[in-house]
């Protein structure tokens, strides 16, 4: 998968900015604050309809009504064009200057897998910002995944609704509970069930990741720490009725589930060096484009930033390398390219960006 | 403000109306100042503020109606055994065009949800219950809509119902007719499929 070419009009401080991208590495430099981050964040919100750290309206340009990206995308042999506008008042989406209703038929027609410097806390931040980042992953690569996490997201928030009205009655009927328990359990099901899966594939590609890019005999792995582990999901949810009227919310589910990631039996989260996070973190990347390949048999667009602080010049060169794989694309931001090998940046696309111009050296 | 105060008024009462924005509005209430003479005015604003005193629910089975009880409750040609559940008077209308039912029906005004506000005390489900402990009832059939919501409400009259002697049925959802399977939504016919029939 290769975004050809890539158009910004007002995203935040782009005013009008087009790039011609190719196949390999896109080196985009720039001093702190000069707009490097943003590019990257406008093709993941082209890919995903939606910013992984701030609202719609923070994406368009000072004092302009709206944003819009636009890209042409070679897929497979077939040419598709995306455009996201998004306004004060909400966005559209096209597909081949075709409205899109659902964002659910938009998402997934351009793969992303991205490391952004929040990912940083995926080891050893929240279970929130962990599920995030897979619920993410895997909305792209599975449409009927985004649908049952919405629905399982909608109906927890009709029980948990209804847990605050029946706690404040003496003797509650939980005939409605009953009801949506049973519904909530329905989809808690399926969502633990492709999030047990993912984890299961994302084994087998993921320690040899991490072998390619650290050399080390150690073995990284990863694990799906489910909220409910009983096999009765139903069952299980209804045993816990007075512990959720008491607390007037829904304290069991995949809304609380969890990934934890080992180095050999060490637990990362407790004993991982700040390095040997970030290592681990850019081999799951790694891994994750090579699910996608296996799974649509093309590789996603890697948007990196900031990647290289922290890791050792071996380590830098070998992700690099990776990063040079047929028919892979990826755009890195960094400050300076002074410290990787010849080879690689004769390769490379250089594009120096400065107060929201970008412009391709040669 | 840039439009008269009268104007302003008007627009904002078309606003009420769901669906209708600002600009929609404003190309009504404009509408209205250029287009319609006294006479059509008063026509209007009568059949506007009659309507409530002349339109009311039926005591029955809650649809909207002018006489109580409604003309279906009453009319002796309708099958009593049959009850239809549905969420609204527009899934009555709609169902009546079709010309494929004739039982009776009964509205709930909505469908059970916590987050709008929606109980089964906000719900027409109060009268439900003793109409169907009737003797001549035989079969009810749950019409709700394929949402969460819709489908909780079946859910639950399933749960309050499942000692009585009734023969409960919920509708089939599947393939519209006239279109392709191929563009049928996948959770559409996917439903259709768990649905399906011998044949």
């Amino acid at each position: 998968m290769m975004i050809q070419k890539i158009t910004l009009t007002n995203f935040r401080n782009y005013q009008k900015q087009t790039l011609t991208l190719g196949s390999g590495i896109h080196f985009i430099i720039g001093a702190n604050g000069a707009g490097k981050t943003n590019l990257l964040e406008a093709l993941y919100v082209l890919s995903l309809a939606k910013s992984y750290k701030v609202e719609d309206a923070d994406l368009i340009r000072y004092t302009c009504d709206f944003a819009k990206i636009q890209a042409s995308v070679a897929s497979q042999n077939r040419q598709i064009d995306l455009s996201l506008i998004i306004t004060e008042i909400g966005k559209k989406a096209l597909l081949n200057d075709h409205e899109i209703k659902r964002l659910s038929d938009y998402i997934g027609n351009l793969h992303i897998v991205s490391f952004l410097p929040e990912d940083m806390s995926l080891i050893k931040g929240s279970p929130g910002d962990r599920r995030y980042y897979f619920d993410v992953f895997l909305s792209q690569i599975d449409k009927n995944y985004l649908e049952m996490l919405t629905t399982y997201k909608y109906t927890l928030r009709q029980r948990n609704e209804l847990l605050k009205k029946l706690s404040a009655e003496p003797k509650p009927d939980t005939t409605l509970l009953d009801v949506l328990t049973e519904q909530l359990a329905f989809h808690a099901q399926q969502v633990m069930a492709r999030r047990d899966e993912f984890v299961k594939e994302i084994n087998d590609v993921l320690n040899s990741a991490y072998k390619r890019l650290a050399h080390k005999n150690e073995m990284m792995s990863m694990t799906y720490c489910p909220s409910i582990e009983a096999t009765d999901t139903t069952a299980f949810l209804k045993s816990k009725y007075h512990q959720d009227l008491v607390a007037r919310i829904t304290n069991y589910g995949p809304h609380r589930d969890d990934y934890d990631f080992y180095l050999d039996d060490r637990l990362a989260r407790n004993h991982a060096s700040q390095g040997e996070q970030r290592t681990m973190i850019l081999s799951l990347i790694m891994a994750l484009g090579d699910l996608i390949y296996q799974i649509k048999k093309e590789r996603p667009v890697f948007l990196l930033d900031d990647v290289f602080s922290e890791l050792d010049s071996e380590r830098q060169n070998r992700l690099l390398e990776y990063l040079t794989t047929a028919n892979l694309q990826a755009i890195v931001t960094t400050t300076s390219v002074q410290e990787i090998k010849e080879t690689i940046i004769k390769k490379a696309k250089i594009f120096r960006v400065t107060n929201g111009y970008i412009k391709e050296e040669y | 403000m840039i439009y008269p105060e009268a104007l302003e008024e008007l627009i904002s009462e078309f606003m009420k109306y769901p669906g209708i924005g600002r600009k929609t509005a404003e190309r009504y209430a404009l509408y209205t100042v250029n287009h319609f003479d006294q006479e059509a005015l008063d026509r209007f604003s009568q059949a506007l503020s009659a309507i409530k005193s002349r339109i009311g629910r039926c005591r029955i089975c809650g649809h909207l109606t002018e006489t109580d009880p409604c003309a279906i409750c009453q009319d002796p040609n309708r099958d009593k055994s049959v009850i239809m559940v549905v969420e609204s008077p527009k899934d009555v209308f709609t169902i009546e065009k079709s010309n494929k039912f004739r039982g009776i029906y009964h509205v709930l005004h909505g469908a059970l949800s916590p987050l709008d506000g929606l109980g089964p005390d906000e719900l027409n489900l109060a009268s439900l219950w003793p109409r169907i402990q009737q003797s001549e009832v035989k079969e009810l059939i749950i019409a709700t809509s394929a949402t969460q919501e819709g489908e909780a409400t079946a859910m639950y009259i399933q749960r309050v119902v499942k000692n009585m002697d009734l023969l409960l049925t919920r509708i089939g959802y599947g393939v519209p007719v006239g279109t392709n399977l191929e563009y049928a939504d996948e959770k559409t016919l996917s439903k259709a499929i768990e649905n399906r029939r011998s044949f």
